[in-house]
């Protein structure tokens, strides 16, 4: 690779992306269906002091394909991108997208915001859902510097994004998650409650869709889950994550497995 | 029939040098020097926003001098070979001397072959690890490329700063005193630079991958109190 000089009426600005594509450092999209393990649930819930992702760790193609899949990771130190849909094209994804948020920064000294980081992903998503069947959906959730405030924002399968005030889920157990936290979800949850609230949609999403990986006490394998606040992105111990459900997992034992119409 | 007069090439080089020479000194000078832990970045700038320095990669700075959009296109460039490079190998892979040299090559051809040289001198600096040691590269308008073995100086009055500098210092100092030296070699005997025209930049490890900081305006004058 030479040195990448553009006259300015063809420069392609501080867009990694569009340089990347001019340069065809990018993957070419090729319509053959083929198959490649799929990456699973995700949910980001809001609270009052920011944001918390829980994520399952299973990549499932006909059988299981990995159990230690990391769908969530810091794109900067004030956002979270988390991926499902084709593993391959979602681990592309959160590498496109954390080198493009940081190229920006050197390219203009200047932090891209979070409605920008949001917006600039938008393209991306759209080329590769609409020119592929190897779908990719992510997630994004970050900190707001300029407002003080976490933010989620989601997208649908053509790349348009729309910004979640409370909760949003991705992967095919988003609908037993999405219930969970419908039922659980308040305007002022508080940090713990967010995580237990996470964690119980999470472990919800396991039981019931079979692409989903649960909690796994024999591997002592636990769902990945983060925080992004005013302190930046942190990821929980995997201790604290396993005591977390293994609090859920006991209760849901001892009542036989039932949730008993309560959110348990 | 053509009307060129004929031009011997040294007079052609020459004039194109001094050409070059020309617009580089009318433009305020940098020094980087390499300290006990990491590499330091000044320059004279009365501009706040107009960066003469800058981050290209986790361990790789950029300076320039001379011609603003002439070395700012140069940086961009460098940052994009930086982050392509990176995404197509890894990280590691990313090595500031292949950046020098296609430094070296693009400015040299725009000596000889380009509609007027190039009014810049740049430097690419690298923080060493376990794989890779500690450079300063300089290059001329030329395109000659030296691999500077302690510290480096950018712009006209470069000869003069340098002697001033290479008195002052023999062996490698903490960042405090390196960045004194490197001030009192830009301002010489006769003159103090005031903290808000410098701009200071540094390669240090701080514990994260990115290695590359700017400091502030209290940070210079509490380093240099």
């Amino acid at each position: 690779m030479g040195l990448p000089l553009y006259s300015a009426h063809d420069d392609p600005g501080p867009s990694f992306f569009r340089y990347a594509d001019a340069a065809g450092l990018t993957t070419s999209h090729d319509p053959e269906v083929v198959t490649s393990p799929h990456a699973t649930t995700v949910i980001a819930v809001r609270y009052v002091g920011g944001v918390v992702m829980v994520g399952d760790r299973q990549a499932t193609g006909s059988y299981i394909a990995s159990r230690d899949v990391r769908k969530i990771e810091a794109a900067d130190r004030f956002t979270a991108i988390a991926i499902s849909g084709t593993a391959a094209r979602g681990i592309e994804f959160i590498r496109m997208a954390q080198l493009s948020f940081e190229h920006y920064e050197k390219m203009t000294d200047a932090v891209l915001s979070l409605e920008g980081k949001a917006n600039y992903l938008s393209p991306i998503i759209q080329r590769n859902n609409l020119t592929s069947p190897l779908v990719v959906l992510p997630l994004l959730a970050g900190w707001d510097l300029n407002h003080q405030v976490g933010r989620i924002f989601e997208y649908d399968g053509a790349g348009g994004c729309y910004e979640r005030l409370d909760f949003a889920t991705i992967g095919s157990g988003s609908p037993f998650a999405e219930n969970t936290l419908r039922l659980g979800f308040r305007g002022d949850l508080d940090l713990e409650d967010a995580l237990d609230l996470g964690a119980l949609a999470l472990y919800e999403a396991g039981d019931n869709d079979p692409s989903t990986g649960g909690p796994d006490f024999v591997r002592n394998l636990f769902p990945m889950m983060v925080t992004i606040n005013a302190a930046g992105f942190q990821e929980l111990a995997n201790d604290d994550v396993a005591s977390r459900f293994r609090v859920i997992n006991e209760r849901r034992t001892q009542s036989g497995g039932i949730a008993g119409g309560s959110l348990r | 029939m053509s009307n060129y007069f004929y031009v011997a090439p040294e007079q052609l080089i020459k004039d194109r040098a001094e050409f070059a020479q020309k617009g580089i000194a009318r433009g305020r000078s940098i020094v980087a020097a390499i300290y006990d832990v990491g590499v330091v970045m000044v320059a004279e700038n009365p501009s706040a926003s107009l960066n003469k320095i800058s981050e290209i990669y986790d361990r790789i700075a950029f300076a320039g001098v001379g011609k603003y959009n002439e070395f700012d296109r140069l940086r961009e460039a460098g940052i994009r070979w930086a982050d392509g490079t990176g995404f197509t190998y890894s990280r590691g892979d990313v090595d500031a001397r292949a950046l020098a040299n296609y430094y070296a090559q693009h400015v040299g051809d725009m000596f000889t072959e380009g509609p007027k040289p190039l009014e810049i001198e740049i430097l690419v600096a690298q923080l060493g690890n376990k794989i890779r040691p500690t450079k300063l590269y300089r290059i001329a308008y030329e395109g000659t490329i030296s691999d500077e073995p302690r510290f480096a100086v950018l712009g006209g009055d470069a000869e003069t700063i340098k002697g001033r500098f290479a008195a002052s210092e023999d062996e490698l100092e903490p960042l405090a005193t390196t960045l004194k030296n490197a001030v009192a070699a830009l301002a010489g005997p006769d003159r103090v630079i005031p903290p808000s025209e410098l701009e200071v930049g540094l390669l240090e490890d701080r514990g994260s991958r990115r290695t590359f900081t700017r400091l502030s305006d209290e940070e210079v004058s509490e380093l240099l109190r």
